[in-house]
């Protein structure tokens, strides 16, 4: 990267040769191409975090038992990205790195507080993903830095999971709107904590933090979750686009949460 | 199939023999136009206008020229032809020489050594344009001083015509029940995979040969004769298998920039392939289409009169944007009687890009329409949706809503008993009942129809030619291209029932101008109808032809007990035979080819119902179909499943049974995307969906398994009964689903495509 420094990094390259398609053939950079990195697509566990690989594939990740044991909701998700072709090119690096609010496994990390591992030649670094991304397409990488790895907390405290994604068909297609969350009960079934994000209804991928707050040290009763909900949509930012509009982004947001709510398969340890 | 006993499995109709193509295509060792890559190949591209209407000032090729690997670069006073391309209307500038009409309009054509190089050259190339007001839909297009696109075309109609029968406007006072409502359907693109492409080179004589992914090899040279000035007796097209055409290569797309291309390069073959982006842009398009209807009936369901109005907005030029609108108005009281019809239809000009030739063209936006009524009727009426339907199908002997007496096979009645008849159907409330929480189920219904053949006042005709090779074999010149249906399979099928062969002694080519005779193109579900009929014919001839120099040859006197057997002719009771190898070094050429012509039939007794129509009325042969969709919804999201699908169709007789369930399954493959996602949108005369990110078509995981179920009809003119189906059952889905929403949540959608989003909004009104 030193040597070459117009040169562009490759993951899968599902995203960027797309993008490179209608550059023109002056403009084209040279491509450095991590999947020669072996290393980068690991799996596996260290210091109670699930580590995984940059450039570990869909395909692999949604296969992995440490992934579907500790993360299911992230195999769920990435399980919903393109079609298979592509779950085995792209990779969860490189979805980080497009910064797409519709990246379909953003959503599990927010709501798992996931840390991202920067290397460079000056060292290594981590930041949470909520930090790293900052806007659509946009991200804390700096010129010289490779991500290497995604670093998943292992916080078996939560009982109920989910994970949802609606798009305009059920392959090969872009979320109108996703919803990833998260919940844990006290004994007496009142909600310890909840976190939910949703993909497409904002400019990165959002959590809310009110309709959070909202079921905290509640019983789960249309009450709590009307005022959820509401905060949820209040919160969401969502844009018209030929997909779909504005409206109906938030509705389907709300709506996904309340889904969630009304039914949320509570599991004594989650597998 | 294990091949050895394929090999000796003698062809017949009525079997479900594999597709001739399919180990070929599985393989990738079918060639399409696209797989071509002649020595010393040139690419051609064209920089297209990107402004929706206007004036072209000046074209300044200075800056792309000076790019090495630039060869040449033409603009329109290069084109030494009329410079105007269209099916019926010539109206479609090779090269803009004066008004852009749409973004996507060519105004100059790059030809260079790489495909590198030509999209850096198109960059290049600087033209200047005064912009002029444009419309962009059809009411503002007829409105008073608006925009006049073509100056022979006064308030940019390209048609307006009327089916008037009996004297609907006064009947409406004797219904007692009717119903009135406004629909419309979207813009499809066809979504093949093989983009507009073809390869194109001049002969040392001068001659233009082409290899062009194509529907219509025959029409082409007439369509580029008349653009570029070339005699069409020195244009050689050939036409091999299409990566998908469904009406969208019916009609010159990259052929007259390319024969242009190649008069300019000495020699140095030239090719031409779309990207999707310019598929989308410049491709020809399915019509969006706004309709209005009014519809009455008599208390026990008697269909008493129709008045309706359909408005098709056919972009910036003709194509064959007429007869689409004259087709759905011929169809558009569905395979119904009503005694009293009011049917007016107008296609208007706009500078959206080009509306054209697309499966079950015209049929399908008023299909939506009139079988969203008859539910809407129905209701009304507090009838059972199929009995409703049942009771005013069409007959043998009735008249058909412009008019035509049915004197053809007419077998909606049978598709909707076996509908009737199917566990689909009735055990509809069954399945309603156990409808999972959070969701609502419906099952709708649709009639549908579709007229084969190109109608009234044009020659639909096709001509078969059979030749028995040297080494042995017979060989099937196709002269109508197969675009995926299997329409050549079903030749081969054909010949080798004729014939008694199995497929190793059966070759089929693809057509070649230069090999094949005149015949019309792959559309209008005649392919299989016309040029099978023509066969027929041919194989007749070739049979006796060989009868009678095997008998030649081993001293029988008759023909009795002389048969054909694969690769020979045999005498049974003398145990002795002749090979074909044998016969063919016997036969001179002239002797081993027959050829054959059919012409479809036209009606005899045209009924005056129609006005403003130029050709393409009436049809006389038509297919037909039922078709019920159970669809399941999600009530927060507004998510539809379709889980089942069954279609009942009456195709006549059946030459192969497992290509005819798949142009069934096909069609309401294509159809289910029309009903649910496709829909190409346009801002300003530009595409917002540019690609397939944002134009969606169905995936393997959005579709049912579609049951299809034939009609054992029999059709007296066709090929062994048949009628062609490549296009009735793309009809179905759009109003069937439609249909299903209303019986499942009571909320009817009137604009197509059937999107969740819109079925939520509608749901929460």
């Amino acid at each position: 990267m030193g040597e070459c420094p117009d040169a562009r990094l490759m993951a899968g390259g599902t995203d960027l040769l797309v993008r490179l398609r209608h550059a023109g053939a002056d403009t084209k950079p040279p491509l450095i191409l991590l999947s020669k990195i072996p290393e980068l697509a690991d799996i596996i566990m260290a210091n109670g975090d699930l580590c995984i690989g940059s450039g570990a594939s869909f395909s692999a990740i949604m296969a992995h038992t440490l992934v579907q044991d500790h993360a299911p909701m992230l195999a769920k998700a990435v399980g919903t990205i393109g079609g298979p072709a592509i779950r085995n090119m792209g990779t969860l690096g490189g979805n980080i790195i497009t910064a797409s609010p519709a990246g379909d496994s953003l959503s599990p990390l927010y709501v798992a507080d996931a840390q991202v591992v920067l290397v460079s030649p000056g060292g290594t670094r981590k930041i949470k993903i909520s930090e790293f991304i900052n806007g659509p397409g946009k991200s804390d990488i700096r010129k010289d830095e490779i991500l290497t790895q995604i670093r998943i907390p292992l916080d078996d405290g939560f009982q109920s999971h989910c994970f949802e994604k609606v798009g305009l068909r059920r392959s090969l297609a872009i979320a109108v709107a996703s919803f990833c969350g998260r919940l844990r009960f006290d004994e007496d079934g009142t909600v310890a904590e909840a976190r939910f994000a949703w993909g497409s209804v904002a400019p990165t991928v959002a959590r809310s933090i009110n309709a959070e707050n909202a079921l905290t040290g509640n019983r789960l009763d249309t009450k709590s979750i009307k005022k959820s909900v509401a905060e949820a949509t209040a919160s969401l930012s969502p844009i018209n686009d030929i997909r779909a509009s504005a409206h109906y982004r938030r509705t389907v947001a709300g709506a996904l949460l309340k889904r969630f709510l009304e039914n949320p398969q509570r599991e004594k340890k989650h597998v | 199939m294990n091949k050895d006993t394929h090999s000796h499995t003698r062809l017949e109709i009525g079997k479900s023999h594999p597709r001739g193509d399919a180990a070929d295509k599985a393989a990738g060792r079918e060639k399409y136009a696209a797989d071509h890559y002649p020595e010393n190949v040139l690419w051609a591209g064209a920089v297209r206008a990107g402004i929706a209407h206007g004036r072209l000032l000046a074209v300044d090729v200075s800056q792309a020229i000076a790019l090495p690997g630039v060869i040449t670069i033409l603009t329109a006073k290069d084109v030494k032809g009329s410079n105007r391309q269209g099916i019926i209307h010539k109206d479609m500038p090779v090269l803009v020489d004066d008004r852009i009409l749409y973004c996507g309009d060519p105004v100059a054509l790059v030809v260079a050594e790489t495909k590198d190089i030509l999209s850096r050259a198109i960059a290049l190339v600087r033209f200047s344009t005064e912009t002029l007001p444009a419309v962009f839909d059809p009411e503002s297009a007829m409105a008073e001083n608006a925009p006049l696109l073509h100056e022979a075309m006064p308030g940019n109609f390209l048609m307006q015509a009327e089916i008037r029968k009996g004297d609907a406007e006064s009947e409406f006072s004797a219904c007692d029940a009717v119903v009135e409502d406004e629909f419309s359907t979207p813009v499809q693109a066809h979504g093949f995979l093989e983009t507009e492409n073809g390869v194109a080179w001049q002969e040392l004589d001068g001659k233009i040969v082409m290899i062009v992914s194509t529907q219509a090899p025959f029409r082409d040279r007439l369509e580029i004769g008349h653009a570029v000035g070339l005699p069409f007796g020195n244009i050689r097209m050939i036409s091999p298998a299409l990566g998908g055409g469904f009406g969208g290569k019916d009609g010159a797309t990259v052929q007259c920039l390319l024969a242009l291309a190649a008069l300019h390069t000495e020699g140095r073959p030239v090719k031409m392939q779309w990207e999707r982006e310019e598929n989308m842009l410049a491709g020809y398009k399915r019509h969006a289409c706004r309709m209005r209807y009014k519809l009455g009936a008599k208390k026990d369901g008697t269909l008493h009169a129709i008045h309706c109005n359909l408005v098709y907005d056919t972009g910036a030029y003709a194509h064959l944007g007429g007869e689409v609108m004259e087709l759905g108005m011929e169809h558009a009281a569905g395979p119904y009687r009503v005694p009293h019809t009011l049917i007016e239809g107008k296609c208007v000009f706009t500078n959206n890009p080009v509306g054209g030739a697309m499966r079950a063209f015209g049929v399908c936006q008023a299909t939506f329409a009139f079988e969203s009524m008859m539910d809407m009727l129905a209701d009304r009426l507090g009838m059972d949706r199929l009995a409703i339907r049942q009771k005013n199908a069409l007959v043998e002997g009735d008249e058909n809503c412009a008019g035509v007496r049915m004197i053809t096979s007419t077998g909606i009645a049978g598709c909707l008993d076996i509908l009737g008849d199917h566990p689909l159907w009735r055990s509809a409330n069954n399945w309603k009942q156990e409808c999972p929480p959070g969701r609502k189920r419906g099952i709708g219904l649709a009639s549908v129809f579709n007229a084969a053949g190109y109608g009234g006042k044009v020659r639909d005709s096709a001509i078969a030619k059979v030749e028995l090779s040297l080494d042995g074999r017979i060989i099937v010149h196709s002269a109508v291209t197969d675009m995926g249906q299997g329409n050549s399979c079903a030749f081969s099928q054909i010949a080798g029932h004729m014939l008694g062969q199995s497929p190793e002694f059966i070759e089929l080519r693809q057509p070649d101008t230069a090999t094949a005779y005149p015949s019309g193109s792959s559309s209008a579900g005649r392919t299989t109808y016309t040029f099978g009929n023509a066969l027929i014919k041919a194989c007749e001839d070739m049979k006796a032809r060989l009868i009678n120099r095997a008998g030649l040859l081993l001293f029988i006197d008759n023909d009795r007990d002389l048969a054909l057997e694969p690769g020979k002719v045999t005498h049974g009771p003398s145990k002795r035979d002749v090979s074909f190898t044998q016969l063919a070094s016997f036969m001179p050429h002239e002797d081993r080819v027959c050829i054959s012509q059919f012409v479809a039939p036209v009606c005899e007794d045209i009924p005056d119902t129609a006005k403003g129509f130029f050709i393409a009325f009436p049809h006389i042969i038509f297919a037909y179909g039922a078709h019920l969709a159970r669809i399941e919804l999600d009530t927060a999201t507004g998510v539809i499943t379709v889980c089942d699908y069954l279609a009942a169709t009456d195709g006549g007789g059946i030459i192969n049974p497992s290509m005819f369930d798949q142009q069934i399954q096909g069609g309401v493959a294509q159809g289910l995307g029309y009903a649910m996602m496709e829909d190409f949108q346009i801002r300003e005369g530009k595409p917002l969906t540019k690609d397939f990110t944002g134009y969606l078509i169905p995936g393997s995981l959005d579709l049912p398994d579609t049951i299809s179920i034939p009609f054992l009809g029999h059709e007296s003119t066709g090929p062994f009964g048949l009628k062609g189906v490549g296009e009735v059952a793309m009809n179905g889905p759009l109003p069937a689903v439609a249909n299903a929403v209303h019986d499942a949540c009571g909320v009817r959608i009137f604009h197509g495509p059937i999107t969740a989003e819109k079925v939520l909004a509608a749901m929460n009104l």
